[in-house]
């Protein structure tokens, strides 16, 4: 996870240091991040030895796959919706501030949840 | 069944999160959209997460019994409604029986579908077990949460001891009113021959020796001696066992007992057992095939029990050690009321032979001299111990598994040609 935010951090400082438009390239990193943090969790997760179905092993690889296009597609939505010619407003300004408070509480819901190790 | 969240699900959602407040924050929205794919994942994953249901489940063993050292195959039957993506399946077994191959295997289950799972368990040691404990758990799509939960579909499985052959077995001093294969030294009815002498009055005539007659001009008959069986008792010391790591005394003990109880019921003898220590077990001598399992199935049931109150032979019942019977003891010697029982078993009269399981091969030397001293110290004891049976006239024969028993009970035989029977 330091990782990956090291990576979030390092773009996001390339992208306060750069221009100010939108960088067309952001859905290729987005998936990109996405393929890492996946990886990663594959090779540190816990696991006994243990004989495996060849399918279980091709789900899963079609599964990160499946994920990763997906969130290369949102976004490239999250993308176009920021070129989108949208003037700001205060319905706007509190939709967002609901969206950040909803991810807070599912931070916090999730931190409710007992940690497997 | 309990469910559990991975780290994963704590890290994805917090750079979700932070991501989302960074772009607020920053009002950049490639940060939104480098959060966007993160965020997708936990909800998909948390929206398709449903506990597994395994609608039957079975548990069988290709056999119920097993000696050591040998293989059972097992397979567990599951029957499921709904997909199980990912299937973690480890097999929990008791200390004594191990998996060829991987314990653990990771299955993936279609709707509806029944599905085979084969094991083969190795029994590494004697015991009884049960065997069937799974723990289950199946990860949702993405790995954001867990489930396990456990089945326990026990089955029993009996290993008993791998018995040694044996080619020739102790012989008692008397033997009983039954036939057997023993040969006594009083005679009678039997094939075999003893020796020759004048007919007189009330012999059978089919009994006459016609070579001896003719050579001696007067009737002479065949005198045989008859085939009898024997009382042989198995006395197991079950007070304290020297063990290290995978092996101890009460293995070596149980594996010489189930020898000598194989060969002895084969010989149509009677055979019965005292397992003597924390907790006594007799079972009354018996001839036969179900004898047999009785004994083997009473020696897997022996354990070490540690006790510190004083017992004797008086707690055995009379009918358990048979008059005339031939004990044959199976003691590490270690603790003084089994070294005592054994006397007064001797001084009873009974054929005693005392088959020492010797613990020294478990308790290795020491490093400093003190250790290796009272080692040596040890050592004497029991040397004069020893020498204090044989005093008694009761042989006794060190055993510690690396030699043959047959090698051992030839010790004793050799003893017992040239020993005296004392009677006080």
């Amino acid at each position: 996870m330091v990782g990956i935010a090291s990576l979030g951090a390092e773009q996001a400082f390339r992208l306060a240091a750069g221009p100010s438009r939108v960088d067309p390239w952001t859905p290729a990193y987005a998936a990109g991040f996405l393929l890492a943090a996946e990886l990663a969790w594959w090779s540190i997760e816990p696991r006994v030895p243990a004989w495996s179905d060849t399918e279980v092993l091709i789900r899963r690889v079609l599964a990160i796959a499946g994920c990763c296009v997906g969130g290369a597609l949102l976004a490239v939505v999250v993308v176009l919706a920021a070129g989108a010619p949208l003037h700001g407003g205060v319905g706007l300004e509190l939709v967002g501030a609901a969206a950040a408070v909803a991810a807070i509480a599912v931070v916090a819901a999730v931190a409710r949840l007992p940690a497997k190790a | 069944m309990t469910r559990t969240a991975t780290p994963k699900l704590g890290a994805y959602t917090a750079l979700a999160g932070v991501g989302l407040l960074a772009a607020l924050v920053v009002g950049r929205p490639e940060l939104a959209a480098l959060a966007a794919p993160f965020a997708l994942v936990l909800v998909v994953g948390l929206s398709f997460a449903s506990d597994p249901r395994i609608q039957r489940a079975a548990f069988e063993l290709d056999r119920e019994r097993a000696l050591e050292d040998e293989t059972v195959e097992a397979a567990l039957i599951l029957r499921t409604e709904e997909p199980i993506g990912r299937l973690e399946l480890l097999l929990d077994l008791p200390d004594g029986l191990n998996v060829d191959g991987a314990n653990a295997q990771i299955v993936r289950l279609d709707w509806r579908q029944r599905r085979e799972l084969d094991f083969t368990l190795r029994c590494a040691r004697w015991g009884g077990y049960v065997v069937g404990d799974f723990v289950l758990r199946s990860p949702e799509v993405f790995g954001l949460l867990v489930r396990e939960w456990r089945l326990e579909l026990g089955q029993p499985l009996r290993v008993y001891p791998r018995g040694e052959a044996l080619q020739r077995l102790l012989r008692p001093l008397e033997t009983q009113a039954f036939a057997g294969n023993q040969v006594p030294r009083a005679r009678g009815e039997g094939v075999e021959f003893a020796d020759l002498r004048p007919f007189v009055p009330g012999d059978r005539v089919r009994r006459i020796n016609w070579r001896a007659t003719a050579r001696r001009g007067e009737p002479w008959v065949t005198e045989t001696h008859p085939e009898r069986n024997s009382d042989v008792v198995i006395f197991l010391d079950t007070f304290l066992e020297a063990r290290q790591r995978d092996e101890g005394t009460l293995d070596l003990a149980v594996n010489a007992a189930a020898s000598l109880a194989t060969h002895y019921l084969r010989e149509k003898d009677r055979v019965g057992l005292v397992a003597f220590g924390g907790v006594i077990n007799w079972l009354h001598v018996s001839s036969g095939v179900i004898q047999l399992y009785r004994i083997l199935d009473s020696l897997l049931d022996t354990e070490i029990f540690l006790t510190y109150a004083w017992k004797d032979i008086d707690l055995v019942p009379v009918r358990a050690l048979p008059p005339e019977a031939l004990v044959i003891a199976l003691s590490p010697l270690l603790d003084e009321r089994a070294v005592r029982t054994l006397l007064d078993l001797r001084a009873r009269g009974f054929d005693l032979t005392v088959v020492e399981i010797s613990p020294v091969p478990f308790a290795p030397p020491g490093r400093d001299e003190l250790d290796k001293l009272a080692r040596r110290l040890w050592l004497l004891r029991r040397e004069a111990l020893r020498s204090r049976y044989l005093r008694l006239g009761v042989p006794v024969v060190e055993w510690d598994g690396d030699v043959s028993l047959q090698s051992a009970l030839e010790e004793v035989r050799r003893f017992k040609r040239h020993a005296r029977v004392v009677r006080a």
